[in-house]
This record gives C-alpha cells, structure tokens and sequence, in this order.
C-alpha cells in the first residue's frame, strides 16, 4: 500500500473516534440541561432538550454507517478493527443516554405542573451530578485512551445505586404522606431510574474503552449491591 | 529577551485560559486542531500539549459551536463553559476571527472568561437569606410562645418561670449556634474555589483536637483511642482552622452518637494513593460524600469511628445534605444543627480532598477524611 492510503484511513479511524467524542459531549450537554431542567423547573430548557434530542440520534446513524463502510472496505484486524467497533458501540450507548435524557426531559413538564417537592430535587441534584461526572469520566476515557480512568468509572460503578435506593425510600415517604404528591413523585422515580441508567450506560462505555485498549473482555462481575435486599 | 519570546511568555502567563483554534474544511472534525494553549487554558482543559486535536481539549457543544461560527462564518460568537467534576466552574467562552494562518489555515481565538464567583455570590446570599429564616421561624415562634406564657397565667408561678426561662435559654443558644454555623458555611462556600495555603501537620492538628475533646468525651464516658501514624509527620496542603473544623466536627458527632463507655477510634496513615485512603476496613455500606478528581496525588488520612447506632444504608446519601438530620431530632443530648458535616463537606472539597463514611445499623460509623499531602523539604519536617 503506498503512503497516501495508509494515512487517510488512520484518518479515517481518527475521525470516526473524534466525532464518538464530539457526539459525547453533545450527550453530556443533553444530561446536564435535563438535570437542571427538573431540578430548577425550567420548562424553556427541558424543552430545547426534546427538540435536541433528533442530533444525537442523527450521529448515532452517521458514526455506525461509517463504521460499516470501513469495516466493508478497509477490511481492519486486530487493534483497528477493535477500534471501530469500539466506536461504533460508544455511539450506541451514547444515543441511549440522549433518549433518557429526553425521556426525563418529557417528565420535568409534567413534574413542572404540581407543586415543587423541594428536599427531593436536592437529591436528584446530587444524583444528577454524580452521573454526569461518570459520563464525563468516561468520555474522557475515551477520547484520550486512558484505561486507568476507564477502570475508576467502572469500579465505582455501584455508588449510583446507593443514591438511587436512597431516594426510592424517600419518594415512598413522601407519597405515603401526602397521596397529592403522587404523580409527581413517580414521574420523579423515573427521573431517578433513567438516571441510574445512564450511570449504567457509563459503565458499559467504560468496558468498551477495556475491551479496546486490552482486547480483553472485564472479568467478574460488576460491582453492585442491592441496598433494598440488604 | 527577543519580541517573539517576549509575546510567548506574556501570553503564557496571562491569567485567563487562551488558545488559538485552526480548522480548513468545515466537515473536517479532526483537522480542527488548537495550536496554541496558555498556561491557563492547558490547565482548565486539562491538557499538557500545547498543540493537539481540538475535540481532545474541549466538546462542549456551546463551545465547538462558538468556534465553527468564527472560523467558518468569520464572526466572533459566545458561549458558556461548564466544567463537571468534584469543583464546577462557569466560564464564558468568547471565540473571535483571526484570518488566515500562514499555511492556508482559518484562525480563531478563543477566551474563556471565568464567572463562577458572581454567580456563587448570588446564589450563596440567596441560600442563606432562605436558611437562616426559615431555620430561626420555629425557634423564635416558641420564644414568642414563652413570652406570652410568662406574661400570662404563669406570671406568679416561680417554678414554672424558672423551667420556662431555661427553656428559652436553650433556644435562644441554638439560634446563636445556628446563626454561627451558617456564617461559618457561608463564608466557607464563598471560599470553595480558592485553594487553601498553608502546610498543616495533620498528625499533630489531629492530637490536638483530640486532647481538647477529652473533657466532652469524660462527660459522655466516651474513651477517645488515639493512634498517631506510624510515619513522623503528615505534611498537608490546607488552611489550619478548617482542618481544625473538619476534625472537631467529626470527632464531636462520633462522642455524640457513641454509646455510654464505648470507645471512638481515631486513626491516621499517611502517604497512600486516593483509592487506599477511601477503602474502609469494614465490611460495611460505604458512600463517598466527596471525592477528589483523581490527579495521582499522595493522600494522608483520617479515619474516625464510632460504636453508634450507626446509619441506614438509604440514608447515607443525605447525611452532608444542610440541616438533614437522620431522625430528625432537634433538642435533647444529641441535638444539633444539622450543619456539621455540610461544613465539613465544603471545607473537603476546598482542599481537593475526600470525605467517605462507612456505616451499617447497630454496628456503628466510621467517617474518613483524607487530604492531599504537601511536599515538605526534609529540613522543615525535623525542625517542627
Ligand atoms: N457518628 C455518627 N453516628 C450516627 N449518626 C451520625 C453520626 N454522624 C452524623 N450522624 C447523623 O448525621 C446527621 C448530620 O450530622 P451533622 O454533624 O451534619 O449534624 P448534627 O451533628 O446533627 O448537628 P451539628 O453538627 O450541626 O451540631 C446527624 O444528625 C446524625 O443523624
Ligand atoms: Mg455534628
């Protein structure tokens, strides 16, 4: 292969992670606004994240369409090969996350309706910010190839389930106090699960960028403890 | 020192982050590189080149956005910057056309602005304003209570007077205590993103906390198990009286919920990664309230624990939250605020450290606090 074809398709794998990177940090926006949607009861902002929502699933179709094309055409083994399909996977979990971020974003206009639960926001919010730094963690992971951060994300992958058990009690209390609260509170729950998932989705990017470095798959089990068996 | 050299130092050492962004084709994301970053700027991005792919740097949708219209449609465009992490900071972000570079290339300059302290001011005014009035409205409805009572048909009940004024005296000390501990929490929180200064030995802080609690601790018939750490000195980067604040405050809730001739343990270790100085002994429910962005540092620890009533796993969450209160309880032997461990909190935070608790029901707590150490010349640790 002379000089100029092996360059562009390295190029072609950069570009492909870049725009994982890129489409990453639109991910990051979609959560943080929908955080701060539900937590400041900002109808304007959990709006803007319905609409947003098309350009995430937009780049999913674009990086796995690229990835297919140069799966079919450059034929990768080994490191590149486990590249792209990284890339393609990232995506992938990326855009499920931007559909729980809509998903929390549709729930914060009905939540907006009702009267605010104020103490319980205070938990989302913590919540929030906690996922967000995951996701964060591992995007960062990603884009600079760093397995020890990846490792970090996945092994603290059960602090999410801590606050989500957490605020589940206190939701239950607050429905059983006052039965008006309860639409708003299981609107809230969701809010609170589609949380934990994208938590969950973080740790899944945080194997993929193992599985890239390594070419090994995680061994054992993750982490997770189940406060309400407990 | 020649002009060229003199430009590169000037811009290096300017105070806000900077960095000059090249980009040919519009639909060519990996050709959108920074060439030039300032001390500032690597440091907020977190990169140690002073070159790379843009994306590396930042993918801030606001930002990329800003930058593709200056480059593209040659016009300057704003933004706003949020970092995540353990200390979140809101810059704005100005991205301004440059022209052509010499290679053909488009240029933009990009400056990021920070605004994190006007707005904390804001919203730090606005919490305590909510705080103190909503905190002081019982406490001063019960005093009015009182009052009226002792004007009334306890006039010319000596007995009653005496029990009533006790009363008031204790609520009119929560106030006092309340109002402290939120100017306390206040000031800290206005402070959260200056670094701390100053060089503790936490070693010996510690000691000293723990031998002016003795006196409280004989009066719970607390036992206070004080085990120093092995190494000499921990050397730590903090302010002293913070740290003092830190230590008290856990030291006081440990006594506080211990039971009658139980013993607390207090223990340090020093020199360990952040993972090391997390990790609890115990096999129990762990949560961390704080947790430093990982930076490779060196950590010196605190560990106090208690033989308490310990704390619900589901309420381990909300124990840092203000005025939380695991039962509610607000008067009586383990009255309190509920502003201790939001102090601590903020202070952990400030000093880029990690504040963990380790807790099950009726097997006690254990809180640790650990600090990023300082590099000490060896001459100045004999000498202290
Ligand atoms: N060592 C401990 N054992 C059991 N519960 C604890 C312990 N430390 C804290 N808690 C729980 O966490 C709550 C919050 O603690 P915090 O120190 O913030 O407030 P406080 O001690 O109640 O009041 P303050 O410190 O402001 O006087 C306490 O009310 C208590 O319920
Ligand atoms: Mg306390």
């Amino acid at each position: 292969m002379n000089e100029h074809i092996v360059r562009s398709y390295e190029d072609e794998l950069n570009s492909l992670a870049a725009e994982c990177v890129r489409m990453g940090g639109l991910t990051e926006a979609q959560v943080a606004d929908a955080v701060s949607g539900v937590v400041k009861r900002n109808q304007e902002l959990a709006a803007s994240v319905v609409v947003r929502d098309d350009k995430l699933d937009e780049a999913e179709r674009d990086i796995e369409r690229k990835t297919i094309r140069l799966i079919a055409l450059r034929q990768p083994v080994a490191d590149d090969l486990r590249r792209a399909v990284a890339a393609m996977k990232v995506a992938n979990n990326l855009e499920r996350c931007g559909d729980l971020a809509k998903n929390i974003a549709k729930r914060t206009l009905v939540i907006i309706e009702s009267d605010p639960l104020t103490p319980l926001t205070r938990s989302i919010e913590r919540m929030g910010k906690l996922v967000l730094g995951r996701l964060s963690s591992v995007i960062d992971a990603y884009s600079r190839s760093d397995l020890e951060r990846a490792l970090a994300v996945w092994s603290q992958d059960d602090e999410v389930d801590e606050h989500y058990n957490s605020l589940f009690r206190e939701l239950l209390t607050y429905m059983m106090g006052d039965p008006r609260t309860i639409t708003a509170c299981a609107h809230m729950l969701f809010v609170a699960k589609n949380l934990e998932r994208i938590g969950d989705h973080a740790t899944n990017i945080a194997e993929i960028v193992h599985y890239e470095i390594t070419g090994a798959e995680m061994i054992g089990g993750r982490p997770k403890t189940d406060a309400l068996k407990a | 020192m020649p002009a060229s050299q003199l430009y590169a130092t000037l811009i290096d050492a300017l105070p806000d982050p900077i960095l000059v962004v090249a980009g040919f084709e519009r639909d060519d994301l990996t050709g959108r590189r920074y060439i030039l970053a300032n001390a500032a700027g690597r440091e907020l991005l977190r990169i140690t080149a002073e070159e790379g792919m843009l994306l590396s740097a930042v993918r801030d949708p606001d930002v990329l956005g800003a930058v593709d219209k200056a480059l593209f449609d040659e016009v300057d465009a704003e933004g706003v910057y949020e970092t995540t992490g353990a200390q979140t900071r809101s810059l704005r972000v100005r991205a301004r056309w440059l022209g052509f570079g010499g290679d053909g290339a488009r240029l933009a300059l990009l400056t990021f602005h920070d605004e994190t302290e006007v707005r904390r001011v804001e919203r730090t005014r606005v919490d305590f304003l909510a705080n103190a009035s909503h905190e002081l409205r019982t406490p001063l409805a019960s005093l009015s209570g009182f009052i009226e009572t002792l004007r009334g048909h306890a006039k010319d009940d000596p007995t009653a007077r005496e029990k009533f004024l006790g009363i008031m005296q204790a609520q009119a000390d929560r106030m006092a205590r309340l109002i402290a501990d939120l100017t306390s929490l206040s000031r800290i929180e206005l402070d959260e993103h200056v670094p701390p200064r100053g060089v503790v030995d936490l070693g010996l802080l510690v000691g000293e906390v723990v031998e002016a609690a003795a006196p409280l601790g004989a009066q719970r018939r607390v036992k206070l198990d004080w085990r120093p750490c092995a190494a000499q000195s921990a050397f730590v980067r903090g302010e002293r009286d913070q740290i003092v604040q830190v230590v008290q405050n856990l030291l006081d809730n440990a006594i506080k919920y211990s039971p009658d001739g139980a013993a607390v343990r207090i223990e340090m270790q020093s020199g360990i990664n952040d993972l090391t100085a997390a990790a609890s002994y115990e096999p129990m429910p762990r949560l961390s309230l704080v947790a430093p962005d990982p930076s490779g540092e060196t950590y010196a620890v605190l560990r106090v624990t208690d033989l308490g009533p310990g704390i619900a796993r589901q309420n381990l969450p909300r124990l840092s939250e203000r005025f939380y209160r695991v039962d509610g309880q607000k008067t009586g032997a383990r009255s309190g605020t509920g502003l201790g461990l939001a102090i601590v909190k903020h202070i952990m935070n400030r000093h880029r450290g990690g504040l963990v608790v380790a807790s099950a029901e009726g097997e006690g707590s254990t809180f640790i606090a650990y600090f990023p150490m300082a590099n000490v010349p060896a001459g100045v640790v004999k000498a202290s």
